[in-house]
């Protein structure tokens, strides 16, 4: 029972005992009505700020908040109903004037408003979640003002009117302009764009649309990009002058699309104007300009690189099997640098050094220069040319410079294997006739062949390397062996020899190293025949169990020789020494005597004959009948009347030249013989780790493994798997044939 | 035009005049003070707080004061701003008029 009295107990509020003048409202109302009047009436001197402020306060106190608020959307809607039915009636020009006036206006007495409702703001608009004064005031300008139909109207034929003025070449007011877009930008986004932007874009593709037209039909190519680079340059300077940053990339895409996306196509194709013809023209500028317009636009790039790919294939192509091109590798070769060299500079001088277009170049190139069959022999002729003689002037970086770039081209090679072939060929005839530049070179490039395509590819041609190296010592000791024997009989080294005495430079080879077939030795002189007997004594007494054979038709020699009175020193290959040799005892031989006695290969004969009797200058044999073949019934005489200017001739020997079209087929067949083992040993290491393995992956594995080398032939591999099924490496699957089973 | 010092005038006509900043404490009186519009404070720079009694806007002046000394002290020593319980209340009030 005490609980129920305990609950009946209750405390009751203070009450005030005073209460309000029930007019109060309406009365303090009335004077801030009648202040905001005055202030949007531009006469607010004389008011109290703290009296306004007071009373304000007084009313959102005593919860009159209501009243106030409602208040003042009424006064100010109605405040800017009338200014509206102002700008309406402004005439033309002074419209956008009017508005912007009004506009100022109205900002400042807002302001002036808001800062005496400041307590309203503060307390009472927050606790009812009412839109602050600041941006009522922005809210009802909004939908009193601009979005009065006709006002807005008026206001956006205004502005795209302006526009297409300064498009046009007019001069406008922008800072007007400026303030108006400012306006409505203040006014929220959406105002912004919903009711200027939108419109303004489509405005804008149509002036672009047109003007692209007729761009297209009255300039060129390079003219049409100009233009387009000034027009882009043109909008984004409006934006900045008197539109929202926020426009920036919307209307450059529509001027994107209208002047580039639409026409880019047209463009490039053009005739002597087009992408084509400034590519052949070497318009760096113009280019990089294309570049950097198509670059704006989604398939820009994509049209240009797979135009230019196109084109250089086609140039490309007419290159490497124009047949008279082809005639000469150096010049073959250095027409591809030069074509190279162009596109790179093009591509990093106007291209951005886009890496895109690099690969599409490299794939270009890659394509042609595979779509001749010598041009690997060409690219190492290439280099053999400059190793003999191409780089006596230049300075080590420029060589470097040079091999460096040849090594690019190499990298496009799809048989590097048929590449090795030639260039061992070549840097054999290198070697062995003395005749590289620079040492230097040689090994340089070896360094990039070796990191290009590693050890193996490199490591005969290093072992070529050492064989001449260790020769040099060898030949070393031999000689001084001879001085050490000599020393009884002559007592100076340096007195000049007996006449039979020669000196013999001899250069052991390691067999398979050196790209040479065992061509039988011919028959040498006597004099010849002992000392070289003498070195193989001296040889094989250090290397025991080695084996020596004499490859004559490799070497050289200085020969004396005296023509009636004249005196001459010729250096000949071994083989012209034989013959030359032949005539110290008769004075006239036939063909078939020559051959005979020296026992050289027909082939070989008939070359060194040619160069002993045919060259003008040079003739030291005479031939019978005069021709510049030579002919297997020919006689050959020795030249008593030979004359030259020079003491020192040099009968030019057999130097590495192109290829002949059977040698070339020979080549070609070594190669393919020396894949086929290749292939198999690529095969087993593939079957071996896979054990089971279809057909089609089998031919793309080896594929990639070699690629490295060569691009090997699918119905080659399909022959070597037939092959190696044969031995019993690999067997069908019984229920799948397409399936092949590693046996171990 | 700021001036250095301005007028605050109590209900009962007192005068105190202030630092220009230390009346800035108070949100309401700098807005008086700054507003763009013409109004009369902004012009002479006397601002009558008919609200407010003489001990009242006595204590608001200290306050001012005490306020700019020590806002941004970094000293941890900062003396209590000390206060008679019974103008507390009428106090607060005008502390939410001058939102201060």
């Amino acid at each position: 029972m005490a609980s129920q009295k305990k609950k009946s107990f209750k405390i009751e509020p203070f009450k005030h005992a005073y209460t309000l003048d029930p007019g109060y409202a309406d009365k303090t109302w009335k004077i801030l009505e009648d202040a905001i009047r005055e202030i949007n009436g531009h006469n607010a001197s004389g008011l109290s700020f703290e009296e306004l402020y007071r009373n304000a306060y007084n009313m959102v106190i005593n919860k009159f908040g209501d009243r106030l608020y409602n208040g003042l959307v009424e006064t100010i809607t109605a405040h800017l109903r009338s200014i509206a039915a102002k700008i309406e009636a402004t005439q033309g020009e002074s419209f956008l004037r009017e508005l912007k006036l009004r506009w100022d206006l109205h900002n400042k007495s807002m302001q002036m408003i808001r800062d005496i409702l400041m307590y309203m703001d503060r307390i009472y608009v927050k606790h009812n979640n009412k839109v602050p004064v600041r941006q009522l005031g922005l809210d009802l300008w909004r939908d009193v003002v601009v979005r009065n139909k006709r006002i807005m109207d008026r206001l956006l034929t205004i502005l795209l009117d302006h526009i297409h003025r300064e498009r046009t070449g007019e001069i406008i007011d922008r800072s007007l302009l400026r303030s108006i877009t400012q306006m409505l930008m203040d006014l929220g986004q959406t105002v912004y764009c919903d009711d200027f932007e939108r419109h303004f874009l489509v405005k804008a593709a149509e002036f672009y649309q047109v003007e692209a037209q007729e761009y297209m039909s009255s300039s060129d190519c390079p003219e049409y990009l100009k233009k387009a680079e000034k027009r882009l340059a043109e909008e984004i300077e409006r934006v900045s002058n008197y539109l929202d940053p926020i426009s920036e990339p919307k209307i450059l895409n529509v001027v994107e699309t209208e002047l580039i996306a639409n026409q880019m196509k047209s463009l490039v194709e053009m005739e002597n104007s087009g992408l084509i013809a400034l590519l052949e023209q070497d318009k760096y500028e113009d280019l990089a300009r294309m570049y950097a317009l198509f670059k704006r636009v989604p398939t820009g790039l994509e049209l240009l690189r797979g135009m230019m790919l196109e084109h250089l294939k086609e140039t490309g192509k007419g290159l490497v099997t124009d047949p008279e091109r082809a005639k000469e590798p150096v010049e073959f070769v250095q027409r591809l640098l030069v074509e190279k060299e162009k596109y790179d500079r093009l591509i990093n001088s106007s291209f951005a050094s886009d890496k895109t277009f690099q690969n599409m170049l490299n794939s270009a190139f890659e394509f042609f220069i595979n779509l001749n069959q010598r041009s690997p022999e060409y690219i190492s002729l290439f280099m053999d040319d400059k190793l003999r003689k191409g780089l006596k002037d230049m300075s080590e970086d420029d060589v470097e410079g040079v091999l460096d770039k040849v090594m690019m081209l190499f990298r496009y090679l799809q048989e590097k294997d048929v590449f090795e072939k030639y260039y061992k060929q070549h840097l054999a005839k290198r070697l062995l006739s003395n005749r590289t530049v620079s040492d230097e070179a040689e090994r340089s490039l070896l360094v990039k062949l070796k990191t290009e395509c590693g050890y193996q590819f490199t490591s005969k041609l290093e072992s070529m390397f050492n064989d001449i190296k260790t020769s040099r010592e060898s030949m070393q000791d031999f000689k001084n062996r001879n001085r050490g024997s000599e020393a009884g009989t002559s007592a100076d080294a340096g007195a000049p020899r007996p006449e039979d005495e020669l000196e013999l430079t001899v250069q052991v080879l390691t067999t398979g190293s050196w790209p040479m077939s065992n061509v039988a030795k011919c028959n040498l002189p006597r004099e010849c025949e002992r000392t070289c007997e003498d070195f193989k004594d001296f040889y094989l007494k250090t290397h025991s169990g080695r084996k020596l054979s004499w490859q004559t038709h490799m070497g050289n020699a200085d020969l004396k020789a005296t023509f009636g009175t004249s005196k001459h020193e010729l250096n000949v290959s071994t083989h012209q020494m034989c013959i030359l040799l032949l005539f110290n005892e008769v004075d006239s031989m036939s063909y078939r005597d020559i051959l005979g006695a020296t026992g050289i290969p027909a082939s070989d004969l008939k070359r060194s004959l040619q160069s002993l009797a045919c060259v003008k200058g040079k003739n030291v044999l005479k031939k019978e009948p005069m021709s510049k073949e030579i002919g297997e019934s020919d006689t050959f005489s020795f030249n008593e009347g030979f004359r030259s200017k020079l003491y020192k001739l040099k009968i030019s020997t057999v130097s590495a030249q192109k290829e002949s079209e059977p040698e070339k087929q020979d080549t070609r067949h070594r190669v393919e013989e020396d894949r086929k083992p290749q292939i198999e040993a690529a095969i087993v290491r593939i079957m071996k780790s896979r054990r089971t393995l279809d057909h089609n992956s089998i031919v793309a594995q080896v594929t990639q493994q070699l690629s490295a080398r060569f691009l090997p032939n699918p119905t080659v591999i399909k022959k070597r798997i037939e092959s190696l099924i044969e031995r019993e490496f690999l067997e069908r699957d019984a229920t799948d044939r397409k399936l092949y089973r590693y046996l171990a | 035009m700021p001036k250095d010092t301005i007028k605050l005038i109590s209900a009962e006509g007192f005068e105190f005049i202030v630092d220009y900043k230390a009346a800035c404490v108070s949100a309401t009186i700098k807005q008086m003070l700054s507003s763009e519009g013409t109004f009369t404070e902004t012009e002479t720079g006397e601002i009558k707080l008919q609200e407010i009694s003489t001990p009242i806007l006595e204590t608001i002046c200290q306050y001012f004061h005490y306020k700019i000394r020590y806002q941004n002290s970094v000293t941890k020593s900062i003396p209590e701003f000390k206060l008679a319980p019974e103008i507390a209340l009428e106090l607060l009030k005008a502390a939410n008029y001058l939102d201060c």
